[in-house]
């Protein structure tokens, strides 16, 4: 059984002690934390013994409230209680407007195109309502668990494009937790899946939460869970479905359509219950307000059947991308809470020819996989060898060229991490600045594509038109994050740019709302930052030393030897003192000298895999 | 690594009739060797590197799976880069056509049934093009026929690309 571990704040732990990891689903109606005790991978309760937290936070004057008491509240103050922020992630003002009456708050735009909510703490953008729901789960982890985070994996949809994606680490970010990983949602139940029944093969993940829907395709081989195909629609939920139920009250009702906020939360409740409700129930009677009706299953079926058939388009695309047929999926499982609704599990059952697995929660089953993605990750040794997922993106990646269309350079579904270049030329003479438009989506025309980012790659030397080559590489990591470079090859003129989504926060506005975050009080943000970069330098200080003792003698010379072992002994003297930018630099410069060690070190172990020895006996 | 060599980093000869399975286990033990997940916990130096290192190995497993594109890497290992468009090859133009045409018609009928036996038919010219291919491609003196056929083989697996995309609209 492992021991808890508690390490003193500012202090490292020891390289054997087991260190502290999360995993968190930040769902658009619940959220999740879930940590690997015991060997065992549960969610963690709160201490009223309740795992999920609803994704709901309520403004007041001057403190938040976040979870089920926020939820509560939502019809009774609904400006200032935000639920389902998820889908507002990553969007701009104009998607936003395209979710229309949906949506009761007020917006505003900021100095991105992020829209952000009045409420009466000010505006808040979505990233921000992450981060308080972050924050809470945070902070039930440490106190249950009795030390800081290392770390926390935290799930997307598979579907999440990349301005989704960043907005969620943002999130992270303010909420004080350090990303090990995005980990897409459908890929982590398989881990739980997966681990659970020694699984092999090939495997669906239909995965239909609150506000998305994702369908992937893995091989599993021995600890390999690779991501064949993934597919699904980032705006199709069971939000959905209880808007179709509250249609069709204010249909059957006679009700005005043009609804007061809190009329329209009160419906939105009656609706969510009876579809609740129907999960058992044959029928059931709604009533809302003095009105009231029967509503039949079959009804509510064929009310969600539209949204039925477009996630079933979608698996069967996701099949087809996979080069498979349908009969050749051995095994499909169900995750997110809507698939509770006894019409997605026959549909889905019809589909693929077999029944769907559901034995682990399906509210559950994300966090719980990604606590034990979260466990390897801070470096914990796992019983039973180690995993290895290998993931795709779930949308194409290109570049704007002549006549507005849109030049695929990474495919949809292409394994992450990938680096891709694409070489293009001036079309003027004398041409000196080009402009990179950086697209993701499926279509040819730019305007039915996402938009990510443009840069400008300027000071391209005179030359006739034709005559510049311009190479422009993506690289997309494990996150599935993207940054894109651009270089003329003649002069080696270079731009790049980490890709600040169109519709992400801005580095300044991140800043802002950091300072502005009550938990870094001024004196504990510099106490703070000290303390992280202390930690890096030990943390490097460590891999470091470890890596000499294993392979220094056998991969450096002497002189190489001598001035890794200065930038350690200087950053060593610096630790015994306060200057965290001092810290911060050396360790930095630490970095850079073990640069070439670290490339010697990773090449060795790729000659040893090939050579079929065992990773272990060589590093050990 | 660093190698120029896509086949000698899976520890395989260079040849187009490849054991594709060997080929994906070779690729899962340098994954799991590489793998930026593996580094998660590791200084910044090493995380850099793995992303590098992940990356080319993802390209190279995608070149060497792929028949096209394995045929293409085994001509430009063979000597020059493909001539491109100097390679005339009248006879598949006409093919060519023929296939377009017959996609187009069961576009206008939504012929369903229909697509599925122009798919197994696409299925058994690759593998007849595979064949002839791995017979021809390491012969100097059919360096032409190599190239005609390898973009023979382009084409067909563009064309299946875009029987998938067929089949998707005719999904909606």
């Amino acid at each position: 059984m492992a021991l808890l571990q508690i390490a003193e704040p500012g202090q490292a732990p020891k390289p054997h002690q087991r260190r502290l990891a999360v995993g968190i689903d930040l769902g658009t109606t619940n959220s999740l934390v879930a940590a690997l005790r015991s060997g065992i991978s549960e969610p963690l309760p709160d201490a009223n013994g309740q795992v999920i937290l609803p994704s709901a936070v309520r403004y007041h004057a001057h403190r938040v409230e976040v979870g089920q008491s926020a939820k509560d509240a939502a019809a009774a103050d609904p400006l200032n209680t935000i639920i389902s922020v998820k889908r507002l992630m990553g969007r701009g003002i104009s998607d936003v407007k395209h979710l229309g009456g949906q949506l009761p708050y007020r917006f505003t735009g900021g100095e991105s195109h992020m829209p952000f909510i009045e409420t009466v703490q000010g505006p808040k953008s979505p990233v921000e309502v992450s981060a308080d729901i972050l924050k809470v789960l945070r902070q039930r982890a440490e106190e249950t668990l009795g030390g800081e985070l290392v770390g926390a994996v935290i799930t997307v949809p598979a579907y999440f494009d990349d301005a989704q994606r960043q907005a969620t680490k943002d999130a992270a970010k303010l909420a004080g937790l350090t990303v090990l990983r995005l980990l897409n949602e459908p890929t982590a139940a398989a881990v739980a899946y997966g681990l659970d029944q020694n699984a092999e093969g090939v495997v669906a993940i239909y995965d239909l939460g609150g506000g998305t829907f994702d369908i992937s395709i893995l091989r599993l081989t021995g600890g390999v869970f690779e991501v064949m195909a993934t597919g699904g629609d980032s705006a199709l939920g069971g939000d959905d479905f209880d808007h179709a139920i509250a249609t069709w009250i204010i249909a059957e009702a006679g009700l005005s359509d043009d609804l007061d906020p809190a009329a329209q939360r009160r419906l939105m409740q009656t609706a969510c219950a009876a579809k609740e409700a129907l999960t058992d129930a044959d029928s059931i009677d709604v009533v809302h307000g003095d009105w009231q009706g029967l509503l039949t299953r079959a009804a509510f079926d064929s009310l969600i059947e539209p949204m039925i058939a477009r996630s079933l388009k979608a698996c069967r695309r996701a099949v087809r991308d996979c080069g498979l047929e349908l009969d050749e999926v051995e095994a499909v499982v169900m995750v997110g809470g809507s698939t509770r609704v006894p019409r997605v599990r026959e549909a889905v059952a019809e589909l693929f020819g077999r029944q769907p697995l559901t034995e682990i929660d399906p509210d559950q089953v994300v966090a719980i996989g990604a606590a034990i993605q979260a466990d390897t990750l801070a470096g914990n040794k796992r019983d039973g060898g180690e995993l290895l997922l290998l993931d795709v993106i779930p949308l194409s990646l290109g570049l704007e060229t002549m006549g507005g269309l849109m030049e695929k350079v990474i495919p949809r579904n292409t394994t992450i991490p990938v680096a891709r270049a694409q070489e293009f030329t001036t079309y003027k003479d004398g041409q000196s600045a080009m402009m990179i438009h950086v697209l993701q989506g499926e279509r040819e025309l730019i305007s039915d594509c996402r938009s990510l980012a443009r840069f400008d790659l300027r000071g391209i030397p005179a030359m006739v038109a034709g005559a510049a080559k311009i190479r422009v590489t993506f690289q997309v990591d494990a996150d599935g994050l993207l940054s894109v470079s651009a270089r003329e090859l003649a002069s080696g003129v270079e731009s790049s740019i980490q890709v600040k989504p169109s519709y992400g926060l801005t580095d300044g506005e991140i800043t802002r709302m950091l300072k502005d975050s009550f938990q870094y009080a001024s004196d504990d943000m510099v106490a703070r930052a000290l303390r992280e970069q202390q930690v890096d330098a030990q943390r490097l200080l460590e891999a470091v030393e470890g890596a000499l003792q294993a392979d220094g003698d056998r991969l450096l010379d002497a002189e190489e030897r001598m001035v890794i072992d200065l930038q350690m002994e200087e950053l060593r003297e610096l630790m015994k003192g306060n200057d965290g930018p001092a810290i911060e630099l050396q360790t930095k410069r630490l970095s850079q000298v073990t640069d070439a060690f670290a490339a010697r070190r990773l090449d060795s172990t790729v000659k040893a895999a090939l050579a079929g020895r065992n990773l272990n006996e060589i590093e050990e | 690594m660093g190698t120029p060599c896509h086949f000698a980093l899976f520890d395989l000869q260079p040849g187009f009739n490849l054991d594709l399975d060997l080929l994906a286990t070779r690729y899962r033990e340098l994954a799991r060797s590489v793998h930026p997940d593996r580094f998660a916990d590791a200084p910044e130096a090493e995380q850099r590197v793995a992303l590098e290192r992940s990356a080319s190995l993802n390209d190279a497993y995608q070149t060497l799976k792929n028949a096209p594109k394995r045929a293409r890497y085994l001509l430009a290992l063979k000597g020059e880069v493909p001539l491109e468009v100097t390679v005339q090859d009248p006879e598949f133009l006409m093919q060519q056509m023929q296939w377009r045409e017959e996609l187009e018609d069961l576009q206008d009928e939504a012929d369903l049934a229909g697509v599925a036996v122009f798919k197994r038919r696409l299925k058994v010219a690759q593998e007849e093009l595979n064949e002839s291919f791995a017979a021809c491609w390491d012969d100097a003196a059919q360096r032409e026929q190599a190239e005609r056929l390898m973009r023979r083989m382009q084409f067909l697996d563009k064309l299946s690309y875009e029987v998938r995309q067929l089949e998707e609209r005719l999904d909606d």
